[in-house]
């Protein structure tokens, strides 16, 4: 158990830009435009995006908000909340796809791989620790983020509801729900575990590849096109474009939803209800079986 | 139990392709031995200690501590420390995270000896590997192979790259600080005459085979240098050396169990450097080879 806590917080030590700061800066960021809106210091306006408090001088806008009931706030707030959590996770994102890719590939090209296997440490526990790093750790990294950054946008929101009158303090608060922190961290884990094949694949192929972005596309851009040739479907292509979406909303997911929710982890009982979640999983296993395989021969480092 | 051999080979072979970097190693490496393998390169000195480090598969019987070092390398390595190349220390860690580290994974380590090792340095625990130099590094290194209790030492060209002061360093801190006469260290290295003095045993190797292995002192016993005097020349000759080599202008002679006393009045009678020995050794197999 040492060990692996060792090898972890070594990992963390490690990538500490992507995985720690990059991640509480976007916070940051974000949190200093939300401020910034709310105290009437700036708008954000797109043709796609709109975050402005011009929308409250809307009569019929506020007269919603007067009326609504529990159940319409919650739902109004819970999709935004969800969509300020995007920035971030897709911070978190991009730096797990350069991670997965480089973590193996990186330590034969220094040759750390020496110092590495010269300690008792097996190879499947350091793998293992990788992904139990990618898969536990990284969510429960991100999820002080996300909360932080929720509490500044309700309590900003708040501030400007009673100074001008709109609604009371209380209003947003009534629709936040602190078990939704359960939620989230249980639906990023089920994400985790839904993408767990892309990461061991990215892993993989920094394992046994020079050059792991090639490594990584070109097997798969193969095997696409020859299984579009020859069996004329494209299940890999789309087993692959549901693993880099949101779990919730891939193919094989028993209940469909266009709209943003925060999931019930009742979902992750249908995700694990699924015949795809299960394939991914093995797939997996062969792949970590793979990853240890190759970083055991990775011995090319003899004086001689 | 104290274990009679720490390395126990026999018929190790390693194979590339067609050609074989092991070539049937035979060898009993006793607990408590400082044993200096040598030879050129590509004589197969690396991957024997990779072997016996379990980083490589080989055929062969081959035994450490009493593990095998292929299946049991886990187990292995919690009694066998090496190292291996000095520029594998990860430059990203500071000094104080990868004691914390070693820590952390090495049950044998002792945080407060490496630490009060590194005291007597000039190494700063806040420092990153990358801002040392490479002689800080390699003591850095050291310093944390000290502090491990291990039974077996393994050291792959240690000191390569270092410069004359860190090399000798090295290796008196080696003996002075870490040797107690219970661990075995096994050491390649090309600069044979920085370890000659450190070493009980010496093992010659070129191309994957074992072409002499001794005890310093048999060798010291066994072989004899001179240096004759002009008018001796023809009379060392006729003394069949096994190698004859120029010095200076002046002829130096090899001889293999010849008592001194058939020398003394020749010359100058002494042991040979490892070094010049060894050279002699590939000579004469070379020789042997062409016959």
């Amino acid at each position: 158990m040492n060990t692996l806590v060792t090898l972890i917080r070594r990992e963390l030590q490690e990538h500490k830009v992507g995985f720690i700061y990059a991640p509480f800066i976007v916070t940051c960021v974000l949190s200093l435009v939300i401020i910034s809106v709310y105290f009437g210091l700036t708008d954000i306006q797109t043709t796609e995006f709109n975050f402005t408090t011009k929308i409250y001088e809307n009569e019929q806008a506020l007269e919603w908000m007067a009326t609504a009931d529990l159940e319409q706030i919650t739902a109004v707030m819970r999709s935004g909340l969800v969509v300020l959590a995007f920035p971030i996770l897709l911070t978190v994102a991009f730096a797990i796809l350069a991670f997965n890719l480089s973590t193996f590939a990186d330590e034969r090209k220094d040759r750390t791989l020496i110092f590495w296997r010269s300690l008792p440490v097996s190879d499947l526990t350091t793998v293992m620790s990788k992904i139990l790093l990618v898969t536990l750790i990284l969510p429960l990294i991100v999820l002080p983020n996300i909360i932080l950054l929720h509490l500044i946008s309700l309590l900003s929101a708040s501030i400007f509801f009673v100074t001008n009158d709109i609604v009371p303090f209380g209003w947003v608060w009534s629709a936040y729900s602190f078990t939704d922190w359960f939620r989230i961290i249980f639906s990023l884990w089920a994400q985790s575990l839904w993408s767990l094949p892309l990461t061991a694949w990215l892993m993989f192929a920094g394992a046994f590849a020079k050059r792991p972005i090639m490594g990584a596309l070109v097997p798969i851009a193969v095997v696409v096109v020859l299984e579009g040739i020859v069996l004329k479907t494209n299940y890999i292509f789309t087993f692959i474009e549901d693993r880099l979406g949101f779990w919730t909303r891939a193919s094989s997911f028993p209940e469909q939803s266009e709209e943003l929710r925060v999931v019930d982890v009742t979902d992750i009982y249908l995700m694990f209800s699924t015949q795809d979640f299960w394939i991914g999983m093995v797939l997996s296993t062969f792949l970590i079986g793979g990853i240890v395989y190759f970083r055991s021969r990775n011995n090319d480092y003899s004086s001689e | 139990m104290e274990r009679e051999f720490a390395v126990k080979a026999k018929g190790v072979i390693k194979s590339y392709d067609n050609s074989h970097a092991l070539n049937g190693i035979d060898l009993e490496v006793r607990s408590g031995q400082v044993m200096g393998l040598i030879g050129p390169n590509g004589a197969g000195k690396s991957t024997f200690l990779q072997a016996v480090l379990g980083l490589l598969n080989t055929e062969g019987e081959l035994e450490v501590l009493g593990l095998d070092p292929r299946k049991e390398r886990h187990k292995l390595l919690q009694k066998v420390c090496s190292i291996t190349d000095v520029a594998v220390l990860p430059k990203w860690m500071t000094v104080d995270q990868v004691l914390q580290y070693v820590d952390g994974v090495h049950p044998r380590f002792n945080l407060e000896k490496a630490k009060s090792i590194l005291s007597k340095t000039d190494i700063n625990n806040n420092s990153k590997i990358k801002t040392l130099s490479r002689g800080l590094v390699v003591q850095l290194h050291l310093s944390i192979v000290m502090a491990i209790d291990a039974e077996l030492l393994v050291l792959d060209e240690p000191t390569l790259g270092l410069d004359l002061v860190y090399r000798k360093e090295f290796y008196s801190q080696l003996i002075e600080d870490y040797y107690d006469g219970n661990k075995t260290i096994l050491i390649s290295t090309h600069q044979v005459e920085e370890i000659e003095g450190v070493l009980s045993d010496a093992i010659f190797m070129n191309q994957g085979k074992i072409v002499m292995k001794d005890s310093i002192d048999a060798i010291n016993e066994r072989f004899l240098e001179l240096r004759p005097n002009q008018e001796s020349l023809e009379r060392a000759r006729s003394l069949n050396p096994m190698h004859i080599r120029t010095e200076l202008g002046r002829e130096v002679f090899l001889f293999e169990g010849t008592e001194i006393d058939k020398l003394s009045g020749l010359g100058e009678v002494r042991p040979p450097f490892i070094a010049d020995l060894f050279m002699a050794i590939m000579d004469k197999t070379k020789y042997e080879v062409q016959e």
